[in-house]
């Protein structure tokens, strides 16, 4: 695996074995020459201990641009493109490694109001960095630091005004926070506005998390899951490290598929959305035609990664577009400026069980039943092209999209066949309505083995 | 080799340099990095001066320290000798002063101590440049990156009670002396005052003590550079006036006329201060006027002479176990006792104490020190030529005794010629000194000639 990885989604890696202090410094540079000055950039971080030395050098490398910054201290990514939108921000750091384990770190960049960077901003991100020809300000135009801690509040206060907080004060919840930023989120608003949440992984852990911090059933399964019933709770949530993307469990302790975020909250969210856009990648399940479907809405698919969902988001206008998602139980809502916020994505399935008056097993079992096989391969890279089209021509009966990979699509069933973006692997998924694509998921695979 | 303008200097005294395009903050960190690497785990101190571009460079050398798994321990805006102290009291690894001392404000500089809180010796010096040159820096991961403390209300207190406990503080809380202060805007701003009015209870009139605005006179205290203290002095009846340099190591003295004492001067008067409390001998550099010597004989004490740089002084007090040191020309004063670094507090505190003990004015304290005149001038360094020059110079005073150290000094009965290449410009640095005006000037205008030749 590797350990340092500097793409158009920013700089990722193994701290100390591939992410040093100098990749931090360049970047920041870079991102500071990148944005305008004249407002403040925003700084927040997860609480991973090498956080503290990441900060550092981002507010170095900000300050030293000329860029005044405010530290928001330990802020999930939501909260701190949360914060870029209210303070008129020129822009914001993320720190933190999201959903990769502790020894890891990354940097996130926001733009004005919060939003992504898009490909082209990112890719004139990356050209400054790999030039290194920084804009630093002249000595007395070095900008200065302050710190602001009503963040979070400010947060809690724009999502009271979306959910309907005291009517869901009926519903026990337990949340496994895996030691991560939703932890200090979730204390908040349960004391606000007398929630019942029972949170677990509370304590905010800069070296050893409680699990690896994916929003995985498995992982859902472990400690969360098997809590569940012996305190009579009615649905149980898992996060990442910084709260972007969630894992949910049925009252009765069973964890859902990650798939099944995004179609739930489609379901939620079509009726109260003008909007008749539902944006998602190649990989997820088709479940969300189904739902879309039955909304009048339709399904644009597009290439896996974020930075696909971005650009997709920035071609349709903002009141055309209902949600946009992944199968990975990251889902952007319009209330909440198109980001990742896995919180919000909670409240929207605690807000559906209360409008239904159903519990949430209930809930899912309406839904059809949809079986997913995911699986990957080794493949040199050079190999792909006479894979993709060996799988083409074999699979001729169904309709092809080659927008990333080959993903074949037949009436009830289809599958995914892509080159991973972060290792030279291949990754193959299939899905079926109803019983699992056994017989077609393996012979996806023989056909990727018989080419490595 | 045609004249430049060093707008980035790295070498063994650390990292110099005008911020913006020269000193980065990517290169503050490489050079925290490697020091972190070079010190080892542990605490490291950082504090700086006014600057601007402080924090900025704070937070990359920071930056740099955690990515060696050094803990910073950042004690905000402080005068470089309190940092030295803190780092020493403190048994950290090492501390990082951010400050360009009397440099103009668009320089900074990272200064850097060991253990003990001192300046690093030339060896130290060398070995750290090649692991930053190397770039084989000890990359901390995860679990091995702390946290930076803060320790904001320490470092004063325990800089203030190392000099303290060397004068009669309650003859000179007694005498509540009217005193006057110039802290050019720097990390003096705030703790001279304090030192003045709260531990020595002097009444005080201050300015230029806003650590948030730049800095309003030319940063280095020079007689030409304090008319604005000599005022205040003067309209505010002061019996002392006192400047510090951005970083408070350094110090000028104006007596109660306004007038701003020759810091050669200041520093007899601290080593005479000094010898009548503390045993030991006296180390100053070449270029320091002979009226130390002249003090020092007076209590029976013998001077030694070093190179000039703090460093050299520094490494000569510990090798003699000498009471006291310092070099003229730049207000320097060393105590020992107190730590061995320059620091403008022990300075003021001596001048304070002699006041009190004597109950004479600063002015007649000056009055009494033998009269010496001295010149000073520059002139253009050529590397082929130096050898020839020198020896020239010596040839042209026979009967004088020699000094080849540092550049050449030659002695004589009537006064002395120090010549010497600068450490940090292409230039030739030439002091002359003698008991009468007339003296002074034609051993100058002697080897000027001559260097002009």
């Amino acid at each position: 695996m590797k350990k340092l990885r500097i793409s158009a989604a920013g700089l990722r890696g193994v701290v100390g074995c591939g992410l040093t202090a100098a990749h931090v410094l360049d970047f920041a540079a870079a991102f500071g020459t990148l944005i305008e000055s004249g407002r403040p950039v925003l700084v927040g971080r997860d609480p991973r201990a090498s956080g503290a030395m990441l900060r550092e050098g981002v507010v170095a490398g900000l300050l030293a641009c000329g860029h005044d910054v405010t530290d928001l201290g330990i802020a999930s990514t939501p909260v701190i493109q949360h914060a870029i939108r209210r303070m008129e921000a020129a822009g914001g750091v993320s720190i933190g490694a999201s959903h990769n384990s502790a020894e890891w770190n990354a940097l996130k960049f926001f733009g004005p109001r919060g939003t992504y960077l898009s490909t082209a901003e990112s890719a004139e991100l990356l050209d400054i960095y790999h030039l290194r020809k920084f804009t630093f300000a002249p000595w007395d135009k070095v900008g200065t630091l302050r710190t602001e801690s009503g963040a979070v509040d400010a947060y809690v206060d724009d999502l009271a005004r979306v959910f309907d907080f005291p009517g869901l004060r009926g519903f026990r919840v337990v949340v496994d926070c895996c030691n991560g930023t939703s932890a200090l989120i979730l204390r908040r608003l349960a004391d606000r506005f007398g929630l019942d949440f029972i949170l677990i992984n509370e304590r905010m852990e800069g070296v050893s998390l409680a699990h690896e911090p994916a929003t995985t059933p498995r992982i859902a399964g472990l400690q969360l899951a098997p809590l569940i019933r012996p305190l009579n709770a009615d649905a149980g949530f898992l996060f990442d490290v910084d709260s972007d993307r969630l894992a949910i469990c049925t009252e009765e302790g069973t964890p859902l598929s990650e798939e099944m975020a995004l179609p739930m909250i489609a379901d939620y969210q079509l009726p109260k959305s003008e909007g008749r856009i539902v944006i998602t990648n190649l990989s997820t399940t088709a479940l969300v035609e189904e739902v879309a479907a039955r909304h009048g809405a339709r399904v644009v698919r597009v290439a896996v990664g974020r930075q696909a969902t971005i650009d997709a988001l920035a071609a349709y206008r903002p009141d055309q577009v209902a949600l946009a998602g992944e199968g990975t139980g990251a889902v952007m809502m319009p209330q909440f400026r198109f980001v990742y916020d896995g919180i919000a994505s909670m409240f929207a399935i605690l807000s559906m069980m209360r409008e239904r008056g159903q519990t949430l097993s209930r809930i899912v079992a309406a839904y059809p039943r949809y079986s997913i096989l995911k699986g990957e391969l080794p493949l040199a890279s050079q190999r792909m092209p006479a894979l993709l089209m060996e799988l083409q021509r074999r699979y001729r009966d169904g309709r092809a999209n080659v927008a990333d990979g080959l993903r074949v699509d037949w009436p009830d069933r289809w599958f995914h066949v892509r080159v991973s973006q972060t290792e030279p692997v291949v990754r193959v998924i299939c899905e079926q309505r109803g019983e699992p694509p056994v017989a077609l998921f393996e012979s996806l695979l023989d056909q990727v083995r018989s080419l490595a | 080799m045609p004249r430049r303008e060093h707008l980035l200097k790295i070498g063994v005294s650390g990292i110099r340099g005008v911020v913006g395009e020269f000193l980065t903050p990517s290169l503050a960190c490489a050079f925290a990095q490697a020091f972190g690497a070079y010190v080892g785990p542990g605490r490291v101190v950082v504090g700086r001066d006014t600057r601007r571009s402080g924090p900025m460079l704070q937070h990359a050398v920071c930056c740099g320290l955690l990515a060696a798994g050094c803990e910073p321990v950042d004690v905000g805006v402080l005068p470089t000798p309190t940092i030295q102290i803190y780092t020493g009291h403190t048994r950290a690894r090492g501390g990082i002063a951010i400050t360009a001392s009397h440099n103009p404000p668009e320089y900074n500089a990272l200064k850097l101590f060991n253990g003990a809180g001192l300046f690093f010796n030339t060896y130290e010096r060398s070995e750290l440049l090649d692991l930053y040159h190397q770039s084989e820096f000890r990359q901390a991961v995860n679990a091995e990156i702390r946290r930076v403390r803060r320790d904001y209300e320490t470092p004063a207190g325990l800089h203030f009670e190392r000099v303290l406990r060397h004068i009669n503080t309650e003859a000179v809380r007694a005498r509540r002396f009217r005193v006057a202060l110039d802290a050019v805007n720097g990390a003096g701003s705030l703790l001279s005052r304090r030192f003045l009015e709260q531990e020595l209870q002097c009444r005080l009139h201050a300015i230029f003590v806003d650590p948030d605005l730049p800095f309003p006179r030319v940063a280095e205290p020079r007689p030409d550079t304090l008319g604005e203290l000599a005022a205040l002095v003067r309209s505010s009846g002061s019996e002392i006036g006192f400047a510090q340099d951005p970083d408070g190591d350094r110090l000028a003295v104006c007596d109660e006329t306004g007038r701003v004492l020759d810091n050669d001067d200041v520093l007899a008067l601290a080593v005479d201060a000094a010898l009548r409390r503390l045993p030991g001998d006296v180390v100053v550099n070449l270029t320091t006027s002979s009226v130390t010597d002249d003090v020092a004989r007076a209590h029976g004490r013998r001077v030694y002479r070093t190179p000039v740089g703090e460093a050299n002084v520094v490494e000569m007090i510990q090798a003699v176990g000498a009471a006291i040191g310092g070099e003229g020309s730049n207000g320097g004063i060393i105590l020992p006792a107190v730590h061995l670094c320059r620091d403008s507090y022990t300075g003021m505190a001596f001048l304070l104490d002699r006041m009190a003990e004597t109950g004479l004015r600063i002015s007649e304290l000056a009055a009494r020190l033998p009269r010496y005149f001295r010149r000073f001038g520059q002139a253009r360094y050529e590397h082929g030529r130096l050898g020839a020059l020198m020896q020239a110079l010596e040839d042209q005073f026979p009967e004088a005794e020699t000094d080849r150290s540092d550049g050449l000094k030659i002695t004589l009965a009537e006064g002395w010629v120090h010549v010497r290449s600068s450490n940090t410009e292409p230039l030739l640095r030439i002091a002359a000194e003698a008991r009468s005006e007339d003296g002074a000037e034609r051993l100058f205008a002697q080897t000027m000639r001559l260097l002009e030749s």
